[in-house]
């Protein structure tokens, strides 16, 4: 086979195991505006959150992987059930102030992990070692199963609000919460919950993705960018939006940086970004 | 003589609904005509057509015989158009008398550097507009309120706020989108006695009423809507032996 | 009463510099091209837009200046304004499409932006890569480079009174009060009925909002002596940010405020390193919560009536309805 050509197939699949994380981390903002109709910057710091939980108690505390992983979806959904309350919860409606308030809970997560973890990197050894190779096209096995990971939680997901109860009291809020609260409709259990649902998809994210790049306390600042490209080409409010315009980002990045090289890469999917936006300026799937 | 405005063959859809259907008149100037139909008949559409927001699927606007259909509704508003909403829109953080002057800035240009610099001429300007935006709110009776914060006064001064800010463009055509909607009998019947009496002999005047009984007594030509159609079209003393118009109202109180 | 402080800060600005060691003149520089930031940026959050990118538009100026200086040798007094004109530019050229999307689509792209302008100075050498462009040159004044602390003191001081007194004057103009007509959906559709070309208004805005950062910007990079990917960051857009909203976005004087004390107690917490964002996020995160009007409300309780809890509400996402 062609060896440019082959590389391209690479990116592609790369790109498309990528987008898949990508996705996961987006997902979760999409939730928690679609709810609330914010968007929370400080997810990128619990992306980060989960990936260092890993480190600390995973590897530094030598905990099973399974508890680890519990830890993680416990903490992140406390985590979210508290910010909610303490700080989206007063703010509702006001919504200059709820975004600039969640830059600040973001910038105060990394200041605490800049100082509590250090600039240090930290490593996290592979969950699944080892290649696989596809038509020529090697895949990394731990990128399998974070993407694996990721399936079945945008499956999960998706269950979740288009088959539950609670689901559906999101899905009613989300479409008219005037209506949905005086049919009794908890509001702010609802809003409690996206927030904390939110914060888990992207620790989870964090924590398969923790083996594949090194940590630090910034590596939320590069997911939390993507997805917000994502969200916006994708549509605000929209989970399969969000899923297209993910995988498209990530193979656009991956292709992209294989044909001109990794920076001008992001340059290309600003491009398609502001392109899309010109065409469709409430996104691919977008609704408000 | 050219009507101030004729609406030709307008037609809208959104997706699979008709919302206007071959909507033909024309409004001759000094006329106060009622725009009236049950709720959906198109009269909300037909008036954000007129004002620019968006255009028909088919059919043209002309005003003062210039065919407008697809002007947006800034530039309408420099010819002459000016409007109302449904709902009360204000500039809510500011004065009664700020929010009259937004109307009124398209008189003077925008002569920015002289602003900055505050030169005298600019500052004349400035009082110069804000004695025409007082003498507008004493006009429609509310000069009292210049200097309060439009968000808090109560509805029916509001709604007064918000024509004096569309006068202020000074229209030649206004238009009002159900002027006595959420306003007690007697602050219903001072705004058209208002809109009848003096507002009128400024400009020629198009209202969207579902009350048939304001149409009935101040306006003099009656347009009804019914499914996007027009089904009369003359005066308003014929609107309750229609057939048509009976049938279109057919269990809605507001015929009585 | 308030003119006759004004008239005492002006005074101790001007004349007491000389007496004063380096490190204060440092704080001071600081401060003052912080405040221009924070109130260029207020140009359009008096609008009901939000920023995050705003340091695109600065690393934009910086860059230019640095680059004429350097490669081509012009003199650093024409590179300020042309900073201002590029990043002018880029801001007219990125308003067109981003001003028509509202809330948080635009503070999302004008983000994107800023990191994608990032990103290209990171990549390609002509820009100096991950390691910027360094030996930046000091103006020449009267036949001495102003290598001192004290000779660029009062470089920045002009630069930043000309700039602030024409920002100040911007919001008493029609067209300043114009753009608090703009701050929402429904007032813009408002506006345009009554005339109102919200469009034009906006760009013009943005553009002279850009403008101004851009300038700073290159005398920014003039002061440094060097210009990398690494000072104008997304944290550089979130300070500004920040300033504002801790200032208030009631008045022109709002962002100042927030400006100064904010960064004045950061150059002392900078030595700290990390725990200067954590005290700025926390300083934000109680004003946000407490003084929803910011510090000047403390002042102006009485006079700001309705306007004092200046939030917007739900976000209206885009205007274009057509």
């Amino acid at each position: 086979m062609d060896p440019y050509l082959h590389l391209l197939l690479q990116g592609l699949a790369i790109g498309v195991l990528t987008g898949i994380l990508y996705v996961l981390v987006a997902l979760g903002l999409t939730l928690i505006y679609g709810i609330l109709h914010i968007v929370n910057f400080a997810h990128g710091e619990i992306y980060m959150l989960g990936a260092m939980g890993v480190f600390y108690l995973q590897v530094v505390a030598g905990l099973p992987f399974a508890v680890t992983l519990v830890l993680i979806v416990v903490g992140s959904l406390l985590l979210g059930a508290v910010v909610e309350r303490a700080f989206f919860r007063s703010l509702r409606g006001q919504w200059l102030q709820l975004v600039v308030a969640s830059v600040g809970i973001s910038l105060v997560i990394q200041s605490v992990a800049w100082i509590a973890f250090g600039i240090q990197e930290k490593n996290v050894p592979s969950y699944l070692p080892g290649i696989v190779e596809v038509l020529g096209v090697r895949l990394p096995r731990e990128r399998l199963l974070a993407a694996g990971v990721g399936l079945v939680l945008v499956a999960v997901l998706y269950l979740l609000v288009y088959r539950t109860k609670a689901g559906l009291a999101m899905r009613a809020i989300e479409e008219d919460e005037e209506t949905a609260r005086m049919l009794g409709v908890n509001a702010d259990r609802v809003a409690t919950l996206s927030v904390a649902l939110g914060f888990v998809l992207a620790a989870l994210a964090g924590a398969f993705v923790a083996p594949i790049y090194s940590l630090n306390p910034g590596m939320g600042l590069e997911p939390i960018l993507m997805s917000f490209i994502i969200i916006i080409v994708g549509g605000l409010g929209s989970i399969t939006g969000t899923v297209l315009a993910g995988l498209l980002v990530g193979v656009l990045q991956s292709v992209g940086a294989v044909m001109f090289g990794a920076e001008a890469a992001y340059g290309l999917v600003f491009v398609a970004m502001i392109a899309i936006l010109v065409l469709r300026p409430a996104g691919l799937l977008g609704r408000v | 003589m050219t009507p101030v405005l004729a609406i030709r063959g307008i037609t809208k859809q959104f997706g699979g609904l008709t919302a206007l259907n071959g909507v033909e008149f024309t409004v001759e100037l000094g006329e106060l005509v009622g725009l009236v139909g049950p709720n959906g008949a198109g009269k909300s559409t037909l008036f954000n057509i007129i004002a620019g927001a968006f255009p028909p699927t088919s059919g043209r606007v002309v005003l003062h015989g210039r065919d407008v259909t697809h002007l947006k509704s800034h530039d309408l508003a420099r010819h002459g158009v000016a409007r109302t909403f449904q709902q009360v829109t204000l500039f809510a953080e500011l004065t009664a008398l700020q929010n009259v002057l937004q109307g009124l800035h398209r008189h003077v240009p925008a002569r920015f550097l002289a602003g900055v610099l505050g030169s005298a001429g600019y500052r004349r300007e400035q009082r110069d507009l804000e004695g025409r935006g007082q003498r507008l709110l004493e006009f429609l009776g509310i000069g009292s309120v210049r200097d309060e914060v439009a968000g808090e006064l109560p509805l029916g001064i509001q709604k007064l706020v918000t024509v004096a800010v569309a006068l202020a463009t000074e229209p030649t055509l206004l238009l009002l989108d159900e002027p006595g909607a959420g306003l007690s009998h007697e602050e219903a019947t001072r705004m058209m006695n208002l809109v009848s009496t003096v507002i009128r002999e400024r400009c020629t005047i198009v209202l969207v009423e579902h009350n048939m009984r304001i149409v009935s007594r101040y306006c003099d030509r009656a347009v009804v809507l019914h499914f996007g159609q027009k089904i009369y079209d003359g005066a308003p003393e014929g609107l309750t032996s229609d057939q048509r118009v009976v049938d279109a109202y057919l269990g809605v109180a507001e015929l009585a | 009463m308030r003119q006759a402080a004004l008239a005492l800060v002006l005074l101790a600005l001007v004349a007491l510099p000389p007496l004063a060691e380096p490190y204060i003149l440092h704080v001071a520089i600081v401060v003052l091209i912080n405040v221009v930031y924070a109130e260029g940026l207020y140009v359009i959050m008096r609008m009901g837009y939000l920023s995050f990118g705003h340091a695109g538009y600065i690393a934009l100026g910086a860059y230019t200046s640095a680059l004429l200086s350097t490669e081509l040798g012009v003199s650093v007094w024409l590179g300020f304004p042309a900073g201002g004109l590029v990043a002018a530019l880029f801001a007219w050229a990125l308003g067109a499409v981003t001003l028509k999307l509202r809330g948080i689509y635009f503070s999302l792209s004008v983000f994107a932006f800023a990191e994608v302008v990032s990103a290209a100075f990171r990549a390609f050498d002509v820009f100096g890569g991950p390691a910027g462009i360094a030996g930046v040159p000091r103006p020449m004044f009267l036949g001495t480079r102003l290598n001192t602390h004290l000779g660029f003191y009062y470089v920045v001081l002009v630069t930043a009174l000309v700039s602030l007194v024409f920002l100040y004057r911007l919001g008493a103009t029609r067209f300043g009060f114009t753009l608090l007509s703009l701050r929402t959906r429904h007032t813009e559709i408002l506006a345009e009925s009554v005339g109102i070309d919200a469009a034009r208004y906006k760009t013009l805005a943005f553009v002279i909002s850009c403008f101004f950062c851009g300038l700073m910007g290159a005398v920014h990079g003039h002061y440094l002596r060097f210009v990398s990917p690494f000072v104008f960051t997304f944290f550089l857009s979130t300070d500004l940010v920040i300033y504002n909203m801790v200032g208030g976005l009631g008045s022109f004087w709002g962002p100042l405020v927030g400006s100064v004390l904010l960064t004045a107690l950061g150059e002392q917490l900078f030595a700290a390193g990390y725990y200067k964002s954590l005290v700025y996020a926390v300083v934000l995160l109680v004003v946000i919560l407490a003084l929803p009007g910011g510090l000047i409300q403390i002042t102006r309780a009485r006079e700001m009536g309705a306007a004092r809890r200046l939030g917007w509400g739900k976000a209206p996402v885009t205007t274009a309805e057509r």
